[in-house]
């Protein structure tokens, strides 16, 4: 379980997260939505251990943030960063391999294996030797998310349920590898680890989100689950135009839900 | 017997060759590094020798051989002796040292600023060495006496590791925001430091005595010829410490390429890392400028160079470029002291002949993905 009460936080003197207080547990996706520059990044990486609160507490399992060490947190939580720039030549492999070497798992034979199998899990099988800077935003973001599979690779360790802490998974990503990502967020959340996303796409969170929490101006408006918190009044209230939530447009404008799609 | 044995190692040679070969085809690139590794550690030991084999006179390193097996009934002359073990042993002893010196701290500091142009001798630290050691040797006994009585003859590596070392916080102080790191103000920031220790080198210049003003010279254009085993004692083993904790940062350097956030969350103690690295940058920068001087681009030529066919990854970067910087530095000594023979050019213009047209290489190659 992942708790954060009465978190706040500073940017250069000016408080950016007043008084949020959530929690992520084991099992469940928590997505965090609103709109920009509402904190919900800011709050993803006081949760990280990347930024230090200036209140409140944030614990993992149990264990204060404050009193971990980095290699203790990386063996709990995975981070995906929105974009990752890599000023030098690395392959695919090797980019996915420094997540092994963050990672739990010190045995150099289920290396190939764990990385293997990342790779095929983010659609990127075949491109281990291709060069990080020639891929496309959408597959670097994969390849990004391959690594951090490979530091948390299994959900659970000995009872205890590791994390993934996603900013924007999807946001670069074309609608079929938008739900294949979500997806795969979804079967580490069944196979018993916690899932904390930041996300953009609110037909998309409806549809993987087992928990929703909507912030505004850097406290939370609502949370609970994605059918209590999107209603046309929260909505306006946070998003500051009003919007029916449930309606489809008038005939001749063509609309796509993902919820449609089949994999 | 002796024939086939022969004949294995002509096949081990071939072998290997096409071993490269291969892995480097199939793009597996940490076996490539392993098997480079192997070749650039023969290739250092042949320039090594080959460096004490030549020279202006001819001694014969055979003669020196039967001397040092007790066999000196050998017609030894004790000017083959000198020539070699006090002349060209120390003179390709300190060129290895310096050369893996200077091509590791390139390796540590391009990692640390993410960045390939990143190098002690361009963004001013070497400069920032050399003021260290013109400051002792000018105002020396008078006002620094003391340190003198502390260090030995440590005290001159020991100046111009503090002046590298200051340079190196100021520029990371002024380079770095918010934990990104700014190229082109690294280089401004570079450019405006070396004119600014320029300026006090030409104040203590100014200040010098005839004596001072001969050994100041020196540091300008960075030579080996003053190899002598007592500059080995003072810098080996500052040099030797240094690379030593450089491994240890290996795995770090390579989390950190991704970003100081990312390295974070892969468990990287970001802070202790980028202090170790400016610490152990510094110390090898000082200790080399206070035995050679400043010798330009061999920091930024051989990582670039391996980086081209081992990639990035510092767990081998970093031993090969020891490797490869030693070497390419006594070959370039062996260039200078041959090219103008028997008089001898300084090693610092060979490097520059070689290393700032390859400089512009880099920069003209890779102007798009390095932020400039």
């Amino acid at each position: 379980m992942i708790n954060v009460s009465n978190l706040t936080v500073r940017l250069s003197g000016r408080p950016v997260i007043n008084g949020v207080s959530l929690e992520a547990p084991p099992g469940a996706l928590t997505a965090i939505v609103g709109p920009n520059g509402s904190g919900k990044t800011t709050t993803l990486k006081a949760i990280s251990g990347e930024l230090s609160p200036s209140g409140g507490t944030i614990r993992i399992n149990g264990r204060d943030l404050r009193g971990l060490k980095p290699w203790e947190l990386a063996s709990m939580r995975g981070v995906l960063p929105q974009s990752t720039v890599i000023s030098f030549p690395f392959t695919v492999r090797e980019v996915v391999r420094l997540g092994l070497a963050a990672g739990a798992n010190t045995d150099p034979a289920v290396h190939d294996r764990i990385a293997a199998d990342a790779l095929e899990a983010v659609d990127l099988a075949g491109f281990a030797g291709r060069f990080y800077q020639e891929l496309s935003g959408g597959e670097q973001q994969r390849v990004q998310l391959a690594r951090v599979l490979c530091q948390i690779a299994e959900p659970v360790i000995d009872g205890e349920p590791r994390y993934l802490l996603l900013d924007e998974p999807v946001s670069s990503l074309d609608i079929r590898h938008q739900l294949g990502i979500m997806q795969l967020a979804r079967k580490f959340c069944e196979r018993g680890g916690g899932v904390v996303a930041v996300m953009h796409d609110l037909n998309l969170t409806a549809m993987f989100a087992d928990h929703m929490v909507m912030m505004k101006a850097g406290k939370v408006r609502a949370s609970g689950a994605p059918r209590e918190v999107l209603t046309d009044e929260t909505m306006e209230a946070v998003f500051g135009c009003r919007m029916r939530v449930g309606v489809a447009p008038a005939p001749p404008v063509p609309f796509v839900l993902p919820q449609t799609a089949s994999l | 017997m002796p024939r086939s044995e022969a004949s294995d190692r002509g096949m081990g040679l071939t072998t290997f060759a096409a071993e490269i070969r291969s892995e480097w085809r199939s793009g597996n690139r940490a076996r490539l590094a392993r098997l480079v590794i192997i070749a650039l550690s023969a290739a250092a030991i042949a320039t090594f020798i080959g460096s004490i084999m030549t020279g202006a006179a001819d001694a014969s390193l055979s003669n020196v051989w039967y001397w040092l097996i007790g066999e000196a009934d050998q017609a030894l002359s004790v000017r083959d002796r000198i020539i070699i073990l006090d002349i060209r042993l120390p003179r390709a002893v300190l060129g290895m040292l310096v050369g893996a010196s200077l091509a590791v701290s390139g390796v540590v500091m391009q990692g640390l600023f993410r960045n390939p142009l990143a190098d002690p001798g361009l963004v001013g630290v070497s400069s920032g060495a050399s003021l260290g050691a013109v400051l002792l040797i000018v105002l020396g006994t008078a006002t620094f006496g003391p340190l003198f009585a502390l260090f030995g003859f440590y005290a001159l590596p020991v100046a111009a590791f503090f002046g590298g070392l200051v340079t190196t916080l100021l520029l990371y102080r002024i380079a770095t925001r918010g934990g990104q790191t700014s190229i082109a103000t690294l280089l401004l920031a570079g450019i405006a430091l070396g004119a600014l220790t320029g300026a006090v080198t030409g104040v203590l210049v100014f200040l010098a005595d005839d004596k001072q003003l001969r050994d100041l010279t020196f540091w300008g254009l960075g030579s080996l010829a003053g190899a002598n085993w007592t500059k080995i004692l003072a810098s080996a083993p500052i040099i030797l410490l240094s690379l030593a904790v450089t491994p240890f940062l290996a795995r770090g350097l390579n989390a950190i390429t991704l970003g100081e956030a990312a390295a974070f969350h892969m468990g990287i103690p970001v802070q202790r890392l980028k202090n170790v690295a400016i610490v152990s940058v510094a110390a090898a920068t000082g200790a080399s400028v206070a035995v050679s001087g400043g010798i330009g681009f061999v920091g930024i030529v051989v990582p670039h160079l391996l980086r081209l066919v081992i990639g990035p990854d510092h767990r081998y970067l970093l031993p090969a470029s020891a490797l490869l910087g030693g070497t390419l530095l006594i070959l370039a000594d062996m260039i200078a002291r041959t090219i103008v023979s028997p008089a001898e050019l300084p090693i610092g213009i060979v490097t520059a002949f070689i290393g700032a047209p390859f400089f512009l290489w880099i920069l003209l190659r890779g102007r798009s993905n390095m932020g400039l």
